[in-house]
């Protein structure tokens, strides 16, 4: 039976790479932003974005050899205690495809992994749909 | 130009910040500085802007309740490497894309080179690196 998908005014679909330039960071505060303003709101990432989520990221990134002492949150951290903070607003979907081939299927319990052909689905059940980056 | 250190190029500015925080490419190459025993830094492109002053401001982002305020702050960095003895560079160009009062804004301790002119001293150094 095929899950139910949750209706959000905004999607983002996150095709970029992480590392590669700022559009991670704005596709975070852009989606603050939009639940500040109580809207519902589910990422979609594809390609190496699906990374961001890996449960083996851990908690924290390695040790900064310059700061020793000081804990700097993975992009799964980041991304889970958002999730926790929003659990009625925001949702968070991984393309299977992509993360299965790049060997990131272990994903935080956060989100949900989806069949890449379930992505029109999905912007169906979304008002807006906004695209970022390519894969 | 130093016995041993290398000249290491960095053209892509701005490669993360959520994901990335202190692990910028500037990271890498400050301990490189100290392990060579002092290198030269050439920031082309948009990197120059990391050799300029610019207003005060926070590297930090509100996620939730979270305030992350540990993302990549390159200006810093690039003070930090001047005060290790790195050698920056930036190119004329550059400055002049980013504005006419961009080359009143260097970095105390940033020099500046024409177009072209550190590409004509790559064999002076025992290693270009591109990072």
């Amino acid at each position: 039976m095929a899950q139910k998908i949750t209706p959000t005014d905004v999607m983002l679909a996150v095709y970029g790479s992480p590392h590669q330039t700022e559009l991670i960071t704005t596709a975070l505060r852009l989606t603050q932003a939009l639940l500040d303003r109580g809207a519902r709101v589910q990422i979609w990432t594809c390609g190496d974005a699906t990374g961001l989520t890996r449960s083996t990221l851990g908690r924290t990134k390695p040790r900064n050899v310059l700061r020793w002492t000081t804990d700097y949150p993975s992009s799964a951290s980041v991304i889970s205690d958002l999730l926790d903070e929003y659990p009625d607003l925001l949702h968070w979907y991984v393309c299977r495809f992509c993360s299965d081939e790049r060997g990131m299927s272990e994903q935080i319990p956060q989100v949900r992994r989806r069949p890449p052909f379930t992505f029109w689905d999905h912007t169906k059940s979304a008002g807006k749909l906004l695209t970022l980056g390519v894969c | 130009m130093p016995d041993s250190g290398p000249l290491i190029i960095v053209e892509r500015a701005y490669r993360g910040s959520v994901e990335t925080q202190f692990a910028d490419v500037l990271y890498f190459i400050r301990e490189l500085n100290r392990q060579t025993g002092g290198l030269h830094l050439a920031l082309r492109g948009l990197t120059a802007t990391y050799a300029l002053e610019a207003p005060s401001y926070e590297p930090a982002v509100r996620l939730g309740s979270r305030r992350l305020d540990t993302l990549p702050d390159p200006r810093a960095s690039i003070r930090e490497m001047l005060d290790d003895d790195a050698v920056v560079w930036v190119e004329e160009p550059d400055l002049a894309r980013l504005g006419p009062t961009a080359r009143t804004r260097l970095l105390d301790g940033v020099r500046c080179a024409a177009q072209g002119e550190l590409t004509l001293r790559w064999a002076e150094f025992p290693r270009v690196w591109f990072m």
